[in-house]
């Protein structure tokens, strides 16, 4: 087997925010501390030694960044202040670049010029649509009440997101499944489809609670995973609503899931109940995302725990367009309520302008890739034990060496 | 003329770098005062089994050096003493020393009648507290100067008395007092040596917590003759033979959160104590759980030689947690083989943890001047014109080079009282 030593690789991790992992000098104690760390995945050392040695190739192939939750127990235990928490969060950034097949997550990550010029272009390119179609539409704005639909019809925002999330999806999906192919290797042909298939509510429940991350025992884990799930399912329930149920489901009749509604079509109401379900989950997002993304922005100003004490460029990227989507989400909702038409149409642009770079740029590209990286690992390395379990059983007691074997 | 009251030369410490600092001196025809905080000399020396590399008993060395003592009546030895401050400069140095109270004086002949009088015991700091003395106690079979210490909670108490009468010697004052003592001298050699790092600190390797995890000191006392199994290295929650044993090397050595240097004599001490082991327990499996194994020049034989052993297992990697089992209070040790990537756990009967060494000057306190470095050493050999550091207080070192060390500052200290 080939095993190419990458000599500029902590050079080139240093742009994804590598600092210390130079410093490690092989103890293991991080591995062992560590209350995710497993025999058939011990990490992070073995990430860190990977680092150090330049096997870029072995890093591609690693689930164990994804096995991860960075309680960061291994930082503050490490003996040489080697921070191998870090290491495993800067590779996951690196996993995510590489996993991208267009080199767009690469940039975004190793250039914070690039970042803020992408995320500005798009920002003021969405913003400038948004103005061209009111100014194509202007005839039929309502400047009385405030009424989103007169300037942009519900069933065309509809349209552009289901179109956009076609793309996104696209994105994603070729990420992911180069991330399958990779994490798997060999197994990847030999494991058949049925015990993918039996593993989907794995899957689902590891996606939906983020189970693992509670198995950290750390002190301030429990507040941390909180305040992930928080973030996570905010904007997971926003993301239903504004792009699949932002119109209802009119074509499979579903009406009364309709998130933007407005003036005209609502019989001259300025707006629905703020008790009516669809509503109380709008809610249940904004203060979801809030205490999230605010917790998070805190800890990282005050550098509280390990995991706070490093922030990359695009971790502030991402924390600021999600409180500032939270926002401006609010705000249209209070533009609604108030009857303010004009101030509701600016923030309505605004939101759209800070929104839509979040959405087309983290998802595929970043940050909210790890959504979908972290639970389908999970479910991977469990598929991947069973097939082991059952069709190689000798090697599984490779995978899970007796002491005295490994001595 | 030379002044011979400033030409005398004042030894803090009686370990074994105060001691050979003192005796050299003074068979060099210095006067000297040794200062010693203890109630008796020869400092951690005196509370080892054997020494690295020949196995053999440090009494033998210690008991040399104390009849050198008693042969030199230049020697004043001042135990259960502490420097409350040093002040001047080379040649005129004034130093105040603080005696505490023995409540024994020199008319004491060792009979024992005392301790078998007393009912209070107190922890045994000989041995680490690992069992109980008599409050009025010989504080180890070598003990020199050779007398009973009667421990303050004794003395003050209502059986004071009691003990006093069983004396009928006339040994045990019990109103005897704290003393202040004020010296000019023309140097001083600081040697105040280290002390064991503080294992609770381990929050994660059950020191304190689980009966079965030792420190290296302590299992020096528990295979020394006169420690409290009487030499037999027993588990202590259930004095069991232990079957497996695990040293755990760099326990808070090597460590930016403990001590971040290399103490040199751990794994040494833990190779030797492998030793003590095989030898009582031809069969006992011998973990030796280690980041790098620093065995120095010629101390290499003595790794390699271990090495051999079929029952040692040199394994590499740091031990990052001891659980206990709560039926059995067996230990279970998760650590990482480094060597092959492998995680493991380990169940072992008892495990030592190889505690570097803590220098004193960087807990207790000291003249302002002495500048410490980084890890609290004070690492000049001549911190400044006639006051020198030695020993373990200027970095961490074994025996013989302790003796070496004490030796050039003897030497040092000499000069820079003949040269004025």
């Amino acid at each position: 087997m080939s095993n190419r030593v990458d000599p500029n690789l902590i050079r080139e991790l240093e742009e994804y925010g590598l600092k210390d992992a130079a410093k490690c000098y092989n103890c293991g104690n991080c591995t062992a501390i560590c209350d995710l760390s497993t025999p058939e995945n011990p990490f992070p050392r073995k990430m860190v030694r990977y680092v150090q040695l330049g096997q870029k190739e072995k890093i591609l192939k690693s689930p164990e960044p994804w096995l991860c939750y960075y309680c960061g127990d291994c930082s503050i235990r490490c003996p040489r202040e080697a921070d191998p928490g870090e290491t495993m969060m800067v590779l996951r950034r690196y996993l995510t670049s590489l996993y991208d097949w267009t080199g767009f997550s690469k940039r975004f990550y190793t250039s914070e010029k690039f970042e803020t010029m992408a995320v500005a272009a798009l920002g003021l390119l969405v913003g400038l649509g948004m103005i061209f179609w009111a100014i194509a539409n202007h005839a039929l704005i309502d400047w009385k009440h405030a009424d989103v639909s007169s300037v942009w019809s519900t069933e065309g925002i509809e349209k552009a997101d289901l179109v956009m999330a076609g793309i996104l999806s696209f994105f994603l999906l070729t990420n992911l499944f180069r991330c399958v192919k990779l994490v798997l290797g060999d197994y990847f042909k030999k494991i058949p489809l049925k015990m993918y298939y039996e593993e989907i509510k794995y899957l689902l429940v590891q996606f939906a609670t983020q189970k693992q991350f509670d198995g950290c025992k750390t002190k301030g884990n429990r507040q941390r995973w909180i305040a992930h799930l928080a973030i996570m399912t905010g904007y997971a329930t926003v993301f239903l609503l504004v792009v699949i149920f932002v119109n209802g489901l009119p074509f499979m009749g579903i009406n009364a899931l309709k998130f933007q509604r407005g003036w005209a079509s609502m019989g001259h109401v300025n707006e629905i109940s703020i008790f009516n379900p669809i509503r109380l989950l709008g809610y249940y997002s904004f203060f979801a995302l809030m205490y999230g993304t605010s917790y998070v922005i805190w800890s990282r100003l005050k550098k509280t725990q390990p995991q706070f004490k490093n922030t990359h460029s695009t971790d502030w990227m991402f924390l600021i367009l999600l409180q500032a989507t939270a926002i401006t989400g609010i705000l249209i909702n209070l533009g609604h309520i108030f009857d303010l038409a004009f101030f509701t149409y600016a923030i309505y642009v605004l939101h759209m302008m800070v929104a839509i770079p979040m959405l087309v740029l983290e998802v595929p590209f970043a940050k909210w890739a790890h959504l979908a990286y972290r639970p389908v690992v999970l479910m991977l390395m469990k598929v991947k034990a069973r097939y082991v379990a059952e069709y190689e059983p000798a090697k599984g007691a490779v995978l899970a060496p007796e002491v005295e074997a490994a001595v | 003329m030379v002044d011979v009251e400033t030409q005398s030369i004042l030894v803090v410490g009686g370990g074994m770098t105060g001691l050979t600092a003192a005796i050299e001196a003074a068979e060099a025809g210095r006067e000297v005062y040794l200062v010693e905080k203890n109630p008796y000399l020869g400092g951690r020396v005196a509370q080892l089994h054997q020494y690295f590399p020949k196995l053999c008993p440090p009494y033998c060395g210690l008991e040399i050096n104390f009849r050198r003592i008693k042969n030199n009546s230049r020697i004043h030895v001042l135990t259960m003493a502490e420097v409350e401050s040093v002040s001047g400069q080379k040649g005129a140095w004034d130093a105040r020393i603080k005696i505490e109270p023995r409540y024994v004086n020199e008319k004491c002949t060792t009979c024992g009648k005392c301790a078998e009088v007393c009912t209070m015991e107190i922890d045994n700091p000989f041995n680490y507290g690992m069992d109980k003395i008599k409050a009025a106690y010989l504080p180890h079979e070598m003990a020199f100067p050779f007398r009973y210490v009667v421990d303050p909670a004794l003395a003050k108490s209502s059986q004071g008395q009691s003990v006093k009468e069983a004396c009928q010697y006339g040994a045990i004052e019990l109103d005897m007092q704290p003393k202040t003592l004020e010296l000019k001298v023309g140097a001083v050699v600081w040697a105040t040596g280290w002390s064991p790092y503080d294992a609770k600190r381990l929050d994660t390797l059950g020191f304190g917590a689980y009966p079965n995890v030792l420190t290296n000191v302590m299992m020096e006392r528990l295979a020394a003759g006169n420690g409290p199994t009487n030499g037999k290295i027993l588990r202590p929650s259930d004095a069991q033979a232990p079957k497996t044993i695990a040293f755990v090397q760099c326990a808070g050595s090597r460590d930016e959160n403990h001590l971040p240097f290399c103490s040199s004599i751990c794994c040494m001490a833990s190779m030797k104590q492998a030793t003590y082991v095989r030898a009582q327990y031809p069969d006992a499996k011998i973990y030796i759980f280690f980041i790098d194994i620093r065995a120095m020049d010629r101390l290499e034989t003595f790794y390699a030689d271990l090495k051999k052993d079929q029952n040692v297992t040199f394994f590499k990697g740091k031990v990052a947690k001891i659980e206990q089992d709560a039926a059995t209070q067996n230990l279970v040790l998760r650590v990482e083989n480094t060597a092959t990537g492998s995680l493991n756990t380990i169940n072992v009967d008892m495990a030592v943890l190889a505690t570097g060494m803590q220098p004193n000057s960087s807990i207790s306190h000291q003249p302002a001047f002495a500048s410490r470095d980084d890890y609290g050493f004070i690492a000049a050999q001549e911190v400044t014109p006639g006051f020198f550091a030695a020993g373990c207080t200027r970095t961490p070192i074994n025996v013989s080079e302790s003796v070496q060390d004490g030796t050039a500052a003897a030497l040092k200290a000499i000069q820079s009282v003949v040269r004025r």
